[in-house]
């Protein structure tokens, strides 16, 4: 082969494996998100403990779609502690934006139900008590809390809503609330 | 290489060999419906089979030796069929559905994931003709009928209109302490005047006062009344106080597993509880909410008539068509919407709606939307 063929032979080499890389490292993020675990441990107690960073969705006045804002967790070592935790930044809102979940409601206790990967979380009564009506309000419940827990932990498939331990047929009227509720990211936009 | 590949060959074998050995799993069940009786053979992979249809029975003949169900099954309560028996005839596995007097086949079907043979049957008046023999099925069976359709409807000559909320239930609540229930009723009231003094059409009301009507009750009075269309009014509110516009929903079935949807839409032919023979909970629940299936191609086309006159009407923000899982339209055997006129939670639409001419603006539209609908509905029937 001569010396100029294989010169263009390793250019056209290079630029292909440079455009391969630039697409890996510029293309964008896909729908979902791995809440990674942090390179950092914390001294704590008897042992060091883990973080993970989590991305929570909340609504926004000058938005139609909930906005991104980034937490980190304490792992603890039971799973369900740690879906808790999320849950509980969920409800604590963040200053900057609107968490649509009427004030003073509590997660009384989840679970999750591997095989079919629903997580069950039961609200206090006042969920349904002081929630405000309106379908879009509802809705704005819903997939509040549905996306943020499917989109942070992919084993999470769906989620089913029980108000004081039981089923309850609906929030305001409006949306039926005994089946349980898949994501609909649509809600993200394209974040 | 070769030894990789013979490796390979190997361990294909092994997986697939099992799934060839294994008999066949055969489930039954029936459903009565208006006019007929269905029979559905179920079994995770598909068959080949023979039919034979005789006067006091049906005959379905499995290749192999299937895994059957008990030797007989009783069929209580069925008013076409008395048991089914089931046995190995040397090579073959025979499925035997026994009639009460004379019947025969109408169509048959087949059904995919998981597969299912369908029979509909049908009481037979005259002596029956000579037995078909109906040679069918290769391994991979397709469907080669669509399910049956739907039962013809009439045209719409009853309307039914769902004024939102009531009683204890107050619905939303604006800034001024103006209440949901209050305006639905008020809008309700003024439709169901201009239907009938422009159409003469019957209308119904869910409630045509301040009183608590459950959801499943309002569903239930126009499926008693036999509405052929379902009108919810109702107001909106949103935890963003700037959200304004209006909406028109229909009913989705995203919040259900998409496997169990597709088998609930292919079984549910009837808004009668087809469910009972099925074992699974979970899906006999679906199949008994599931009447709106059917009626999803017009329920989105009337709200589609209702948002364009609320668009063209009320000059607010158009927030489209959208499909929700609302629990009062999952239950109507027929074309049913919901509207939300105006945001209740939006200062300014909320003086709106304390105007009387907005109201009657808000009931004009939902009444020209109706209006259209209904002459499309009519004109495809025709």
């Amino acid at each position: 082969m001569k010396k100029k063929t294989r010169t263009l032979l390793v250019v056209a080499v290079a630029l292909l494996l440079l455009a391969l890389a630039a697409f890996l490292l510029l293309r964008k993020q896909p729908a979902g998100f791995e809440p990674g675990l942090l390179n950092r441990g914390e001294e704590h107690g008897d042992g060091i403990a883990e973080f993970i960073r989590v991305k929570l969705f909340f609504l926004s006045e000058t938005s139609r779609y909930l906005q991104p804002v980034y937490r980190e967790i304490e792992v603890p070592e039971i799973r369900e502690e740690l879906y808790r935790k999320f849950i509980s930044l969920l409800l604590a809102g963040d200053e900057a934006h609107i968490t649509p979940v009427p004030g003073g409601v509590q997660l009384r206790s989840l679970h999750f139900l591997g095989g079919g990967g629903m997580l069950l979380l039961d609200f206090s009564e006042s969920l349904a008590g002081s929630f405000p009506g309106g379908t879009t309000a509802e809705l704005e419940f819903i997939y509040f809390i549905v996306d943020n827990v499917c989109y942070n932990f992919r084993e999470i498939k769906k989620v089913k809503f029980l108000i004081g331990g039981n089923e309850s047929k609906s929030l305001a009227g409006h949306i039926d609330l005994e089946r349980p509720f898949f994501p609909d990211f649509s809600w993200l936009g394209d974040q | 290489m070769k030894k990789s590949i013979k490796a390979g060959i190997f361990c294909a074998v092994l997986l697939v060999a099992p799934r060839l050995l294994t008999p066949i799993g055969i489930d039954f069940r029936s459903f009565d419906h208006e006019g007929y009786t269905r029979v559905v053979f179920e079994s995770e992979r598909s068959f080949a089979y023979k039919v034979r249809s005789l006067p006091d029975r049906l005959e379905v003949s499995l290749d192999g030796r299937a895994d059957l169900p008990a030797p007989t099954l009783a069929v209580p309560n069925s008013q076409l069929l008395e048991r089914v028996t089931c046995e190995h005839r040397g090579d073959e596995s025979v499925l035997t559905v026994h009639f009460k007097g004379a019947a025969a086949v109408k169509q048959s079907f087949i059904l995919e994931k998981p597969f299912r043979v369908v029979f509909d049957l049908v009481r037979s008046e005259k002596s029956p003709e000579p037995p078909p023999q109906t040679p069918v099925a290769e391994e991979k069976s397709q469907p080669r009928e669509e399910p049956p359709p739907a039962p013809r409807p009439r045209s719409i000559e009853t309307i039914c209109i769902d004024p939102g909320h009531g009683g204890e239930d107050f619905g939303a609540i604006g800034r001024s302490k103006l209440k949901e229930k209050d305006i639905t009723l008020k809008i309700g009231l003024r439709l169901k005047k201009l239907i009938e003094s422009k159409t003469g059409l019957r209308v119904i009301m869910t409630r045509d006062k301040d009183s608590e009507v459950s959801l499943n009750t309002r569903a239930s009075i126009a499926n008693n009344q036999r509405a052929q269309m379902f009108v919810s009014i109702h107001v909106n509110s949103s935890f963003r106080k700037s959200a304004f516009g209006s909406e028109t929903y229909f009913v989705s079935l995203q919040a259900t597993d998409p496997e169990a949807l597709e088998l609930a839409q292919k079984e549910n032919q009837n808004a009668e509880d087809p469910g009972e023979a099925i074992q699974n909970d979970e899906l006999k629940m679906i199949l008994w909410n599931m009447a709106q299936t059917e009626h999803i191609r017009e329920s989105s086309k009337l709200a589609e008539y209702i948002q364009n006159e609320l668009n063209a009407l009320l000059g607010t923000r158009d927030r489209g068509v959208k499909q929700a899982p609302f629990r009062v339209l999952m239950r109507a055997a027929m074309p049913a919407v919901l509207i939300e006129a105006v945001f209740i939670s939006n200062a300014s639409e909320e003086k709106k709606l304390q105007r009387e001419d907005f109201l009657d603006k808000i009931a004009l539209a939902i009444y020209n939307g109706i209006n259209k609908f209904i002459y499309h509905y009519n004109s495809t029937l025709k």
